[in-house]
């Protein structure tokens, strides 16, 4: 392996995996304001929610990337790869994320929300008692898989620009032709990284299940 | 320049693309099932060792970006002597990586499936390629044709990264447009709306497919 290589495939994996955990807390926020616009009175605002996770989900990531990489600069915002990046990433995942969300309140037994509405709990207290409990234990598995993509997603941002771990692996090919070891180091740092999202996912999995899972799945 | 002007000078440079994402998305995808049926029957047909191999592939691909398989065949493949057209680098790579998640699909298919079924096909007298034709296969399918299709419509997006090793498919045409006429966004939007329409009339492919399969 060329000398210093490995180094700079670390700095790129610490790079991806701060660009994944941006989009991880940016696009759960997101799509924590997103889901209640699918449950909307309105059908117009229904519609739209649905239309923006159909847009997401069926185009590619990175045209997406390139269209906002493109278009910030031509409405004279100058923010770099980097936010560029980091926005996208947030828009899409927000996306993956609020689906995984509304199945989970989806999945909510009636009893739930007919004992909340008896109890005469009030929006943010039925939010917080009874939604927000339910939903995070039901929709864990999904949400650590969304987790796990994005990691690997954040790699399409290096076509943009970003400097992180396949861009590093990239550059480095280019002027060593270690090919195979290079990117061979890469996919395990990449492995590595997903592995370990997946396993602090299962760790809270069971930590969530001990403290109590109350009502069982209809 | 208006909407419609950009699409009525650009639109043949937007077919080509459209043509090498459609052709490359449909080879990949064959490739791709077909490489996970034999990842599968190595599984579960082979010794130990072939399905710890089997196993640890799956793994590794299903935990490392696209990417970089594809730079891997694209990049590494000349140093062995295989100097191949990127097209088919890039599509040997989706292969690869899709037939790791296709061959997990439909193992839970066959997973599905109660092993009362296979004493039942025995006491009928069925040799094992009618048990195969007659009572797995056609279960399989219902069971994994939906998965199939979403895994079949997220090759189909991949495929733009191949945009990436100089493919002349659509999101490289949209790229060389934008570089050319400076034109900011419209040659992304217009190819938004083609990969909205392929992967449309994939998912309406597949939903067709679960249909005729799926028992009345």
């Amino acid at each position: 392996m060329p000398p210093g290589s490995f180094g700079l495939l670390v700095q790129g994996a610490a790079v991806s995996l701060a660009l994944a955990a941006a989009a991880i807390a940016g696009g759960t926020l997101f799509a924590i304001a997103l889901t209640p616009l699918a449950f909307s009175r309105f059908a117009v605002v229904r519609a739209l929610y649905g239309l923006y996770v159909y847009v997401v989900r069926g185009t590619p990531l990175l045209v997406l990337a390139l269209l906002v990489f493109y278009a910030l600069p031509a409405l004279d915002l100058r923010t770099g790869p980097y936010i560029a990046g980091t926005l996208v990433l947030v828009l899409y995942v927000g996306a993956l994320f609020a689906e995984v969300f509304r199945g989970g309140v989806l999945s909510i037994p009636r009893p739930q929300w007919e004992s909340a509405r008896s109890l005469g709990l009030p929006p943010l207290a039925k939010f917080r008692k009874v939604i927000a409990p339910l939903v995070t234990r039901y929709t864990l598995p999904p949400y650590v898989n969304v987790c796990v993509m994005t990691v690997k997603a954040s790699s399409v941002l290096s076509i943009i620009s970003v400097w992180e771990l396949t861009l590093a692996a990239r550059e480095i090919i280019e002027r060593t032709l270690a090919v195979f070891t290079i990117l061979g180091v890469a996919a395990a740092l990449y492995f590595v990284m997903c592995f370990g999202v997946d396993r602090i996912g299962r760790w809270l999995e069971r930590r969530l299940m001990l403290r109590g899972f109350v009502g069982e799945r209809a | 320049m208006s909407f419609a002007r950009w699409v009525a000078i650009y639109g043949p440079t937007y077919l080509t693309g459209l043509g090498w994402t459609a052709v490359t998305a449909f080879g990949a995808a064959v490739g791709a099932i077909v490489w996970g049926c034999v990842l599968l029957l190595l599984r579960l047909a082979g010794p130990r060792w072939p399905a710890r191999a089997v196993d640890a592939y799956v793994q590794l691909f299903r935990n490392t970006p696209v990417l970089l398989p594809i730079y891997i065949v694209y990049f590494g493949f000349p140093l062995v002597g295989l100097p191949w057209p990127a097209v088919i680098c890039g599509g040997l790579a989706l292969v690869l990586q899709n037939g790791a998640y296709v061959s997990e699909i439909l193992r839970g298919g066959l997973k599905a499936i109660d092993r009362v079924q296979f004493d039942a096909a025995r006491s009928l007298g069925l040799t094992p390629w009618n048990t195969f034709r007659k009572i797995l296969l056609p279960q399989v399918l219902v069971y994994s044709i939906p998965a199939l299709g979403s895994q079949v419509v997220l090759l189909l997006k991949d495929t733009s990264l191949l945009s990436a090793i100089t493919v002349t498919e659509l999101t490289m045409q949209a790229k060389l447009l934008t570089e050319q006429t400076g034109a900011a966004y419209e040659a992304f939007i217009v190819v938004a709306l083609l990969y909205l329409l392929l992967v449309s009339t994939t998912e309406v492919m597949f939903r067709a497919a679960h249909r005729a399969v799926r028992w009345r």
